[in-house]
């Protein structure tokens, strides 16, 4: 294993592999996550909570290698959790429990002297906006303040990485947006390496600067995500489903696809690529045209993470 | 009005008092604690959790029930002496040492059926245990913290009725006679306290780890300590069994650890040895049999096998697909 460089390298697997007998739930791993924030993607059952608790130590992996900030967290978990906060998926506040006491006392066995955890807990409390509310019972607050104060937790000790699993979940549009913010600005202002673990693609695209995707236990895509995402790919092209001449649509895909485009389609709006962005232009132009539909909308198609799970399912 | 200004009433003066509170979040590049102080968190937070301190009123209720039914007796008795004006040892109006054992079992018993379970299952139902695990406690070293909170609450019913007795009759002037006496008391209430502390910590944390419900904790906890006892006196006086069975009787045999400690003979808490009559039915009489080699193997044993049940079960618990 290489040694750690904490600007090159956070995470790093090789042929990791984790089965529950039958079941396959990480198959043969090679990844690297860089500094910053990284999204951890997949639909549920993707592996990623079986990878966040192996980053922890808190599975032996079946197979494979392992190093999180340049431990072994089989041989060195107590020393990599040291530097490590973690917010779990499941509902783990103590709702007798005040918040400023719960993050307090996890910074204490995260390591801090108590002084300065009672400290820290306040001001960890303060940054994710719950200042006001942090003397109020954990079982009296919404799901979006227990969200935060898992936050909280996690970030107090002042860690080189947190893991997040679903953060935001159960959050309505305005919360998740303000989670996510916040998730931006740890890492950005307390350089703080975030892995967001996440089934909700939008959301990874928005705050993350690397990428893990995972589907079934395989590896997907794994890179900043400005290589992966966002760059033109193929064109969009939109067709109005007039009734006569009666399934110009179905002629329009069925034209493109015997020239070797490759189309997907909803309903009457097709993904196209497989050729150059000029070329794709002409064709769609000449295939419109022979069919006698008509355009609606015509525009070049940005890639995103679904393409991404789209392709490895292919 | 006095031209003289008041004290601390210039700007410098004010710039020295103030303080700054909103500090915000920040880096933090000072000691860190360790282990160790992982540990000692967590002894801090539980031991506060089982007493219900920090809690809402209704989880103080049961734990300082078993306090008050612990220390209560001593306190009346100490009350009744000074107020009446009576010679406590002459009257007999305090138990031995030894002796007052008698209402502690009973408040140990409640404790460790109703209170001790709770410190591992909470842990396991609302996800705690995880979130310790993801901190620099390891399995060990977080059932570790746990046993040593478990024990040093029941150290506070075992050890602090009997303490209360010594001082109070120390300072009642029919204490030991002289500090070496004393202190031979005091290592006593302490060794006893320690040992049955151990035992009963041990086996209510091995009921307490096979189940995820409170309830079946608790009922575990009431078979282990009474049907143990009701078992092994059926064995012994009914099936004419060794008394050796006595080592299955996890109460009866960290009482007669106790007894060895002080020195005592007898078995019964409130009977001295002399006083029983041959024929008459003496539970767990017995016992007086057993070596003093035996009977520190027997708790020993029921640490270690609580030790190993707790571990077992933890070692290969998953936390989570």
């Amino acid at each position: 294993m290489r040694p750690y460089d904490p600007r090159v390298t956070i995470v790093e697997t090789q042929a990791l592999t984790q089965r529950f007998g039958s079941t396959v739930a990480l198959d043969a791993l090679d990844l690297q996550m860089q500094p910053g924030v990284t999204g951890l993607v997949g639909a549920n059952g993707a592996g990623k909570t079986t990878l966040l608790n192996a980053m922890l130590g808190l599975r032996i992996p079946t197979s494979g290698s392992l190093t999180v900030l340049g431990y072994d967290p089989q041989r060195a978990g107590h020393r990599l959790r040291a530097n490590v906060g973690f917010a779990p998926e499941r509902n783990v506040l103590p709702d007798e429990m005040r918040a400023v006491d719960f993050v307090r006392h996890l910074s204490e066995v995260q390591g801090l002297p108590r002084g300065e955890a009672r400290n820290r807990a306040s001001d960890t409390l303060w940054l994710v906006g719950l200042g006001e509310e942090r003397l109020r019972t954990l079982g009296t607050m919404s799901t979006g303040q227990r969200q935060r104060v898992k936050l909280a937790q996690a970030i107090a000790s002042d860690p080189k990485l947190v893991l997040l699993d679903e953060p935001t979940d159960g959050l309505d549009p305005v919360q998740r947006s303000e989670m996510l913010t916040l998730i931006g600005q740890i890492s950005r202002d307390f350089s703080i390496n975030v892995v967001l673990s996440s089934h909700q693609l939008e959301e990874v695209e928005r705050v993350c600067d690397n990428i893990v995707a995972l589907d079934a236990g395989r590896l997907v895509a794994c890179g900043p995500i400005s290589d992966l995402i966002g760059a033109g790919d193929g064109i969009t092209l939109e067709l109005v489903d007039v009734a006569e001449p009666a399934g110009s649509v179905d002629a329009v895909e069925a034209a493109l696809q015997a020239g070797g485009i490759d189309v997907r389609r909803h309903e009457a709006t097709l993904a196209l690529r497989g050729a150059a962005f000029e070329e794709l232009c002409d064709r769609s132009r000449d295939a419109v045209a022979a069919a006698g539909a008509r355009i609606r909308r015509l525009e070049t198609r940005r890639r995103t993470l679904e393409d991404l799970f789209e392709d490895a399912a292919r | 009005m006095s031209d003289t200004p008041a004290p601390n009433s210039s700007p410098a003066a004010a710039g020295e008092a103030a303080q700054i509170i909103d500090r915000g979040y920040r880096s933090y590049d000072g000691p860190r604690t360790g282990l160790p102080g992982s540990i000692r968190s967590v002894v801090r937070y539980s031991v506060r959790h089982t007493l219900g301190l920090g809690r809402a009123a209704r989880h103080k209720i049961l734990p300082w029930l078993a306090v008050v039914i612990a220390l209560v007796p001593a306190v009346v008795f100490v009350g009744l002496a000074v107020v009446l004006d009576i010679d406590m040892i002459e009257d007999e109006i305090l138990p031995d040492y030894h002796e007052y054992y008698g209402f502690i079992t009973t408040a140990l018993f409640f404790y460790c059926a109703i209170i001790v379970p709770d410190i591992l299952v909470a842990d396991r139902r609302n996800g705690m245990l995880q979130l310790y695990l993801s901190t620099p406690l390891q399995r060990w070293s977080y059932l570790a913290s746990k046993a040593l909170a478990v024990a040093a609450a029941l150290a506070v019913l075992t050890m602090g009725p009997v303490l209360f007795l010594l001082v109070a009759r120390t300072i009642e002037g029919s204490g030991p006679d002289g500090l070496i006496e004393w202190i031979k008391i005091f290592v006593r209430i302490i060794a006893a306290g320690g040992a049955i502390s151990a035992a009963f910590t041990m086996a209510s944390l091995a009921a307490a780890s096979l189940t995820d419900r409170r309830l079946f904790a608790t009922i575990g906890v009431v078979v282990l300590l009474w049907g143990s006892s009701f078992t092994t006196l059926a064995l012994v006086e009914a099936a004419d069994m060794s008394a050796q069975v006595y080592a299955f009787d996890l109460g009866g045999i960290a009482d007669e650890l106790k007894n060895r400690i002080y020195g005592v003979e007898g078995l019964d808490p409130f009977g001295a040895p002399e006083a029983r009559e041959e024929d008459a039915f003496q539970p767990g009489a017995g016992r007086e049999q057993l070596s003093t080699r035996f009977v520190v193997a027997a708790n020993f044993a029921w640490v270690a096998l609580g030790s190993a049940v707790v571990w077992w079960r933890y070692r290969r618990l998953a936390l989570s697909r």
